[in-house]
């Protein structure tokens, strides 16, 4: 049997992901309206931020364009969630009419198979709506440009992505108990467009709750404080990349609990 | 009696809904958590601001202006678009066409339960809690029967632009996409986002030409203002009317036109 290392799933990845993409151009007309529907969103998204925060000057000592910067971090960090793990979003169905069950007599780590289905390519308007986004705040803020702030900014940008993976993956498993986990999904979806306010405008007690609970601090406040205030960076913000990296890994084990005790329909 | 077979698709449509209590309260969890992030973030806002009053609006009076148009989107949103589309692609679509109803109407109708259930477990307690903890910064009086009739002719509207954005999907065969942007529309530029006060003097001149804004902004500014011109009344239900009655049109005439683009595949 062949050695099972990261080439060996990468080859399998891009032959799945090859497939997707083919029939995906089948349907040309839905593709193109979907992406522009992904545009409308995001440029509805800036225009909201533009008009709310126009005419004020700072927000909690947040200036316009680092809020910007939050806005633009979390837009880059969410973009994994929406290319790569879009087949979350199909599970509930999938479970429910028994399809799920060709994936456990797969050869191969189930979550990997599932997740590799299908690549959501509309998520790439958003990744460059988003880097657009930081490199303008960036400017304007006058951050300066080295190799390590670059490796900071992707190190960083990467672990912001695990946690929103993370809940994505424990909410779309929560399938695999309960009827109806749309909702528990479409709840989570939503926490991403609060991603983007700095935690420190609430109280202490939802400052808790979103950092430790429903951990959407991490997305984007303490990971880009790291770069925006390198001078007072709280040991959270250093901690995140571990958090990051344990949160998936948490909710890695939650999908795949709920996949292996998965018994099928009889279908 | 006609009215009569309109009530039996509202009591199948109470029962249904009361079938996913599940569903119901995560939904409440999630507006709960939506309203929380809203609080704190206007909070910083006016607290940063440094005045009261910021374009005309007080702190309580925008924090009661969200919370009601959330609580009224809640109400209203009828997801027609993805019945629609859902219909037509499938074929399910056929069924409903034959049956002795008018689709447009039997489509209302069946969903007419959950306005009622909606009502009675989110917009009525929303409205009772947004009453109490602002100390009697809704004016209780006259302005309320004309928000009720403001709301029901909002509901009727909202239904028509939907129908029309459900009619599309005869052409293209696209829901999520058609959805997306029709939501993103409707939702910043009728002022359910962020108030249309806030908006720039030329934009929110705009957005008073278009429909959307008799959607929610018209009922919530009537409902807000204590002691109305009975001329303002006069212009603001006048133009939703106008509204309602020029997209009732527009969605029959397209809807009439488009049946016959109309192929189903199998079913």
């Amino acid at each position: 049997m062949e050695k099972r290392g990261l080439k060996f799933y990468l080859r399998i990845y891009f032959k799945i992901l090859a497939q997707d993409l083919k029939s995906k151009m089948s349907y040309r007309a839905d593709f193109i309206i979907s992406t522009i529907g992904m545009i409308f969103t995001n440029i509805a998204g800036f225009v909201s931020f533009w008009i709310l925060f126009r005419s004020f000057p700072s927000i909690n000592g947040w200036g316009y364009y680092e809020m910007l910067f939050l806005y633009g971090f979390s837009l880059v960090a969410i973009t994994p969630v929406q290319c790569l793990f879009d087949n979350n979003w199909s599970l509930r169905m999938a479970v429910y009419s028994g399809d799920f069950i060709k994936y456990c007599f797969r050869p191969i780590n189930i979550f990997f198979y599932y997740q590799s289905e299908v690549f959501d390519i509309k998520g790439l308007g958003q990744l460059a709506f988003g880097i657009g986004t930081l490199i303008y705040s960036w400017v304007k803020i006058g951050l300066g440009f080295t190799p390590l702030i670059l490796l900071k900014m992707t190190v960083f940008l990467l672990t912001a992505s695990l946690v929103m993976i993370a809940m994505q993956n424990a909410a779309a498993a929560t399938c695999f108990w309960i009827m109806n986990s749309f909702y528990v999904l479409d709840l989570v979806t939503r926490f991403k467009d609060y991603a983007k306010y700095p935690v420190t405008i609430f109280s202490p007690v939802f400052k808790f709750i979103f950092t430790f609970l429903m951990p959407i601090a991490f997305i984007a406040y303490y990971p880009s404080l790291v770069i925006l205030r390198p001078d007072e960076v709280p040991l959270l913000s250093w901690l995140s990349p571990f958090i990051g990296a344990f949160f998936f890994w948490v909710s890695y084990k939650i999908w795949m609990h709920g996949a292996l005790k998965y018994n099928g329909t009889g279908s | 009696m006609k009215l009569k077979k309109y009530l039996t698709l509202t009591k199948a449509g109470i029962m249904e809904s009361l079938q996913f209590r599940l569903g119901t309260f995560v939904m409440a969890v999630g507006n709960l958590l939506y309203l929380i992030v809203v609080y704190y973030l206007w909070k910083a806002i006016y607290a940063s601001s440094g005045s009261e009053t910021v374009n005309g609006m007080t702190f309580s009076d925008t924090l009661i202006y969200l919370v009601l148009a959330t609580a009224l989107f809640n109400f209203m949103e009828m997801y027609t678009v993805w019945e629609m589309g859902r219909g037509i692609q499938s074929g399910k679509i056929v069924l409903e066409l034959l049956k002795p109803m008018e689709y447009r109407n039997y489509l209302f109708w069946t969903y007419s339960g959950q306005f009622v259930t909606n009502f009675f477990f989110t917009f009525l307690p929303t409205f009772i809690v947004v009453a109490v903890v602002t100390h009697g910064a809704i004016h209780l009086g006259l302005n309320l029967l004309f928000f009720v009739i403001s709301v029901i002719i909002a509901i009727s509207l909202n239904y028509s632009i939907n129908f029309i954005v459900g009619t599309i999907c005869v052409y293209t065969e696209s829901i999520w996409g058609i959805n997306i942007m029709k939501q993103v529309i409707v939702l910043l530029l009728s002022g359910a986002t962020i108030p249309l006060a806030f908006f720039p003097e030329t934009l929110r001149r705009i957005t008073y030409y278009l429909p959307f804004q008799s959607i929610y902004n018209a009922p919530l500014s009537i409902l807000l203002n204590a002691s109305p011109e009975p001329k303002e009344i006069i212009t603001t239900i006048g133009t939703q009317l106008i509204w309602c009655i020029a997209m009732l049109i527009i969605s029959k005439l397209f809807w009439k036109v488009s049946l016959r683009q109309i192929t189903v595949n199998g079913g």
